[in-house]
Formats: C-alpha cells, structure tokens, sequence
C-alpha cells in the first residue's frame, strides 16, 4: 500500500475526525474522508475506493461495532482493514471487537506515535 | 358504649345485604324459578339449558374480576419498575453524574493549560528564529551590495550556519507543540461524550418522576422505562471512581490483551 491509498474516517465529533485527519496528512496520506457515523460510512464504503477504515464505537445511528460487523459480512469488504479509535475501555468490548476482526485498537486519548505504529504494523500484516 | 353509637353501621350492614341479595335476585331469580319449574316438569333440556345460560352468566363476571385484578397487578408492577428506577438514579446514577461532570471539568483544564503551555513555549522559539535571520539579513543585503569586509563575511558565515541549525532544531519543535495543540483538543470528543452520557441521565430522571406522578394519580399506563446502553452501543469513556466494570487502563494494556488474544 503506498500513500496514494485513501482512508474513511468515521467519527460523530468533527473536532476527533478533524484531528485523526491532521495525523493522517503529517503521516503523509492526504486522501481522506469523513462519515460521522456508521450509516453514513457504510454506503460510502460499499461504493468502492476505500482502502484504510478508521472508526470510533460510540455513535449515534450504527456504532462502530455494528459498522465492524457489516464490513466483515460483505464479502467485497471483508478484508479491509479497520482500526478502532475509540474511549471504550472496557475488557470485554476489546474482546468483542477482537472476535468481530478488528485489526488494530487504540484508546483515546492518544498520542500521534500510536496511531502511527498502529496503521504501520496493519499495513505490515497486510503486505505480508 | 351507647346502643346509638353501634347501630348505625348494622344498619348500613343490612342495608347492603339487603341490596346484595336484591341484587342476586334480580340477576338470578328468574333462572332458578325457570330451573325450579323445569325440573318439576321434568324438561331435561330447558333444565340443562338453562343451567348452561347461569354458569356462562357466572364465568362472564368471574372473568370481568380477574381481568381488574390483573389491570391492577400491572399497574402495581409498573409503580414498583418505575419506583424502583427513581432509586437507582437517585442513590447511584445522580453522583455517579456530579463524578462525570466535575471529570469533564478538570478534562477542559488540563487541555486548555496544556494548549497555552504549548503556545508559550512556540512565541520565543518562533521570535529568536525571526530575530537571527532579520539579522543575518541585514549583512547579507550588504554583501550583496560588496559593502562586507572580509572578517564581517567570515562572521556572516558562522552565524549563518548557527542560525541554520537552530532555526532547524526550534521548528521541529514548533511543529511537534502544533502536533501536541492538535492532540490536546480531544478533550471536546471525550468531554462530549460524557456530558451526552449526563444529558441521557436528565431526561430519563425526567421521564421517570412524570410517569411517578401519573401513576400516582391513577392515570393512564405509564410508558416503559428507557432501557440502559448495550455494551454493541458502547459506554464511553471510562470515568475514574465511576466505573467499576473490568476496564484497561491505558494503550499498553489493550496491546497486552490483544496479544493474549493472538493478535
């Protein structure tokens, strides 16, 4: 994956997806959207072109556990991979998220440095 | 006690046994005259008829009481559910929110203190950058216009690769206090999260004290407690001497138990 690849957002506080998309940008990937819940993202990652998703769990609408699900389920998007940003702390949602296929977890707050290494080790999985 | 004290209710006593039995006469009467006269003329099938009619007439109001009981043993229930929701919010959910907010509180603190130290410590590195190259600046126009001695040249020089390993050294900090600004405003997604969490509590308190006071007057059937967050909505962020569930408790911790879980 180089950084041309283009990632989705998905968080209902613009102030987070402003930040995690200031992040991406200084990491060098400067394609990326925004869906500010799981309804929102769903369609716009069925459509095509998403390589990369990022999505906090507490959403109005569909959580990203649920978003998580659905893009296991469908077989044209069943191998992206997703990292959870989340403040859910808890060890049984980790769990859960884990068995749903997450491929990455970070807690918020966070650093930029976690985030970073976080994207870089998926990445690594993926190219392996 | 006088003999005029305690005659009043034995007569409303047999006023309304008097009234009862009325009652049971007029309801029954003619069906056991009916049945009497059956029997007597030894008409099995007006006599089982009509005791068909008198059973049936007797389920009828039996079942007319059990489904009042049963009105009444609802209602009971949803007394109690709401009842007993009024006393989880107000011994547990209620300081459990004073905990949220006031962690919301020091949350916006530390982030505002912390983007104004950033800030302060940006102006001087920013200043003594502008200052070094307004100066280096001023001999350059002049060796530009071969006004410059040897020495001041060889002076210019010196400063120019001082400045230039400076300037290089304050911007990368500038530009990682830009990253820790950046960072430092995700208190507005965490602290809002928790203030949604408190919004939810208010409107469920309020839902719960207006169905408290429509039962209380009899009114209709009050509607159905908000049921609490699933654990696929999520709980948000966890609260210190709030939540109590098994929680991890920082980045390190979720890495461990994912590598315990073989990712």
């Amino acid at each position: 994956m180089s950084k041309d690849m283009k990632f989705l957002v998905v968080d209902d506080f613009s102030t987070m997806r402003r930040i995690i998309k200031n992040l991406l940008n200084d990491l060098g990937y400067a394609n990326v959207q925004e869906a500010d819940d799981g309804q929102t993202a769903l369609p716009i990652l069925q459509s095509g072109g998403i390589d990369f998703l990022v999505t906090d769990w507490n959403m109005p609408g569909m959580p990203g556990l649920d978003l998580l699900k659905a893009v296991r389920s469908d077989p044209k998007l069943a191998k992206l991979p997703v990292l959870m940003l989340t403040a859910e702390a808890k060890r049984e949602q980790i769990i859960e998220a884990a068995q749903a296929g997450v491929n990455g977890y970070v807690i918020k707050p966070f650093t930029a440095v976690t985030l970073k290494e976080k994207i870089d080790k998926i990445l690594e999985q993926r190219a392996a | 006690m006088t003999p005029g004290r305690d005659s009043t209710p034995r007569i409303f006593e047999l006023t309304n046994m008097t009234s009862g039995i009325d009652a049971l006469r007029a309801e029954y009467g003619s069906s056991i005259a009916t049945l009497a006269g059956a029997l007597a003329a030894g008409d099995e099938q007006l006599f089982l008829s009509e005791l068909d009619l008198l059973v049936h007439r007797r389920e009828r109001t039996l079942f007319s009481e059990l489904r009042k009981l049963t009105g009444d043993l609802q209602s009971a229930l949803d007394r109690f559910s709401v009842d007993s929701r009024l006393v989880d919010l107000a011994e547990k959910e209620v300081p459990d929110a004073r905990a949220r907010l006031d962690h919301v509180l020091k949350m916006t603190d530390e982030a505002a203190h912390k983007t104004m130290d950033l800030v302060e410590q940006c102006g001087p590195l920013a200043e003594r950058t502008a200052r070094s190259a307004d100066d280096i600046s001023g001999k350059w126009t002049r060796f530009r216009a071969r006004q410059l001695q040897v020495e001041e040249f060889r002076s210019m020089v010196t400063q120019l690769d001082v400045f230039l390993v400076a300037s290089r050294t304050d911007m990368d900090r500038v530009r990682n206090n830009l990253t820790e600004v950046l960072m430092a405003q995700g208190y507005q997604d965490l602290s809002g999260q928790i203030i949604r969490g408190v919004m939810k509590l208010v409107s469920e308190l309020e839902t719960a004290l207006v169905d408290l006071v429509r039962l209380s007057r009899g009114g209709p059937q009050a509607a159905p407690v908000a049921a609490k967050d699933t654990m696929s909505r999520g709980f948000g962020p966890a609260v210190p001497g709030v939540d109590n569930g098994p929680s991890v408790s920082g980045q390190s911790d979720v890495d461990s138990l994912l590598a315990g879980l073989g990712m």
